[in-house]
């Protein structure tokens, strides 16, 4: 695949994964406030909205994740092979550039890979197995697990094209100005 | 248990951070790392993706990506204008008459948005100008900002609190935030009569008096904004709704006001914020899985059991424990980022908090209240960055006006670490505990 075709790919999976995110996100507004009316109008809190606000929060939530990682909206310290790069010599500087950008993606991916895709994959037909289903919906558990697995493969992808990125991308362009750090600083904070 | 697994997975850990990895990356890494030394690969991985998973699975921790819509919604209109202007009407005249403004609009923000870095990002883009006209230095102005920025935390609706409540197992969200009151203002008003004490020697100016019908029209104007916090709190404390539906009712209230009152938000704009704070939820959401899943392998090793008998093995008393535990948070909260701190180190210090007699809500609040200097310090404190970026100060300069700064903030922890009905009385009085 070239490298122009997986820019295009990244464009169209960044543009799918906003208009889920924004539906997920206000689908989970709506059933928490439905949730308030149902006990206050119908007299009987809805268990079923209740569930179904946790299961798009663990959806929410890695999708949200896969497309952060994406926006390079993790945190992450500057490194110390930043640091390295600029009082190194210029050899030394070239190698630890290199290294600076491939070992974060290489860490990012091995997670991924290991965790969410394997990991989650093997909890998905675990449980799919056992025929585990959700309390109120009767939902196969299975089914909410499959974000796992999901989040994971979307989070390769963006690492893959952090790796063919012809020249240093966003993340690295960034540090180069030391006040930007913060601005992939903590969103949780 | 044994030291060989706790080794493997501290090490990997330090080893990632160190090479930039993001946090949430190297906690789940350092995670797998810990738990493969102990058990067969396969299972493991399903382990950690299962508790990463589980981890998420909660309605408590529902009302975190709705208070951040809600915060975001707000940020988006004018509503650091309004606060400055309140803080100016209210706090203009005393001695380090903008510096005190700052620190009213930066809590009174902190605590509608619960967010300490947007807090420092918009009263302190709307500040620095304006402080430095007047003649304070550049540096002052960032090292009060990003300080005050922090007391939004602990006074309510607070994110971290609801992530402690999740690692503390069983602590009521509702209770924790009445108790973070107190020790919020306590905080600003140290952080607030520090800045003064600095503003007095150095000399700075103080703004003239405004009257008291200017006051009223700024409070109006403010109202709404305001208004968010008595919403919500107010059907907390009523037990109209639970924390969680409060943020869903918040949003709603954010939507009406920024859309139909103020008018400064477009419906079409509306989608972009939703992006925005579902991307802030995966940030945070990925922090919480996979700190749940590393707490998971540190309990499956028995680590916390092991700390807490290597605690209170030393035999010290309650007070030197209490001690122990703070240097170390402020050490871990210099290094690592405050979500996974507070869900990594409740569980290990929690129990041993609760054997010394500490009711869990008042432990929380010391614990949130510690990890704020945390977020001001170097190496990584992230408010200081953007503290510091949104003032184009830099790190050396500010320094010497932080100092005194972080000892008003290690005295205001100190007081609330010993006097627990400053965290207690109002949840007790409102009959949450």
């Amino acid at each position: 695949m070239t490298t122009s075709s997986l820019a295009t790919l990244r464009r169209a999976v960044d543009r799918l994964l906003e208009a889920i995110l924004a539906l997920l996100l206000s689908a989970m507004t709506l059933a928490v406030l439905w949730q308030v009316a149902s006990r206050y109008l119908l007299g009987d809190p809805s268990s079923v909205t209740e569930e179904l606000a946790r299961f798009l929060l663990i959806w929410l939530g890695l999708l949200g994740a896969a497309y952060a990682f994406g926006q390079k909206a993790h945190v992450a310290l500057p490194g110390l092979l930043r640091v390295m790069e600029r009082r190194a010599g210029s050899r030394t500087a070239v190698l630890s550039r290199r290294l600076a950008h491939w070992l974060p993606v290489l860490a990012v991916a091995a997670f991924s890979l290991g965790v969410l895709l394997v990991g989650g994959a093997r909890l998905v037909s675990l449980v799919l197995d056992l025929e585990q289903r959700s309390a109120a919906l009767g939902m196969p558990l299975g089914w909410v697990y499959l974000v796992l697995p999901l989040a994971g493969l979307l989070i390769l992808l963006y690492c893959l094209c952090d790796a063919v990125e012809p020249r240093p991308g966003a993340h690295a362009r960034r540090h180069l100005d030391p006040h930007s750090d913060a601005e992939i600083g903590d969103r949780s904070a | 248990m044994s030291w060989g697994p706790a080794a493997v997975l501290v090490g990997t850990f330090a080893l990632l951070l160190g090479l930039g990895v993001p946090v949430a990356f190297a906690l789940g890494l350092a995670a797998a790392a810990g738990l493969v030394v102990s058990i067969d690969a396969g299972p493991a991985l399903t382990t950690l993706a299962q508790q990463s998973a589980t981890g998420l699975d909660s309605f408590a921790l529902l009302a975190i990506p709705l208070f951040v819509l809600s915060g975001q919604l707000m940020n988006r209109g004018g509503v650091a204008r309004r606060l400055v202007d309140l803080g100016k009407a209210v706090a203009g005249t005393m001695p380090g008459g903008l510096a005190w403004v700052n620190v009213v609009a930066c809590t009174l923000f902190g605590a509608i948005s619960g967010s300490a870095v947007a807090a420092t990002a918009a009263i302190g883009g709307f500040m620095t100008p304006q402080m430095t006209r007047e003649g304070y230095d550049r540096e002052y102005a960032a090292a009060v900002n990003l300080t005050s920025s922090t007391t939004g935390l602990l006074i309510p609706p607070s994110n971290i609190l609801i992530v402690y409540a999740l690692a503390s197992g069983g602590a009521s969200v509702a209770a924790l935030f009445l108790a973070g009151y107190l020790p919020g203002l306590l905080l600003a008003a140290a952080i607030g009569a520090t800045a003064a004490w600095i503003a007095s020697r150095r000399r700075y100016p103080r703004a003239s008096a405004h009257r008291a019908r200017e006051l009223g029209r700024r409070l109006v104007a403010a109202l709404p904004s305001l208004g968010l916090i008595v919403l919500v709190m107010g059907g907390i404390v009523a037990g109209v709704f639970t924390a969680t539906e409060a943020a869903g009712v918040a949003v709603l209230y954010a939507l009406i006001l920024t859309l139909v009152v103020h008018r400064e938000l477009r419906l079409r704009e509306v989608p972009r914020v939703l992006v925005e704070a579902a991307t802030t939820t995966g940030v945070v959401m990925l922090l919480i899985a996979a700190s749940m899943a590393l707490s998971w392998v540190l309990a499956y090793e028995r680590i916390p059991q092991a700390a807490a008998e290597a605690l209170l093995g030393l035999g010290g008393g309650k007070l030197v424990v209490l001690l122990l535990i703070n240097l170390v948070l402020l050490v871990v909260g210099a290094v690592l980022d405050m979500t996974p701190a507070v869900l990594i180190f409740t569980p290990i210090f929690l129990p041993v908090a609760v054997e010394l007699g500490l009711d869990p809500v008042h432990f929380g609040i010391v614990m949130v209240l510690n990890l704020c200097i945390g977020l001001c310090t170097p190496p990584v404190g992230t408010v200081l960055f953007v503290g510091l970026g949104v003032a184009g100060a830099s790190l050396g300069r500010t320094l010497r006006f932080l100092l005194p700064l972080y000892v008003a903030m290690v005295i205001a922890l100190a007081v609330v670490t010993l006097v627990p009905e400053l965290s207690l009385w109002l949840p007790r009085r409102f009959g949450f505990l």
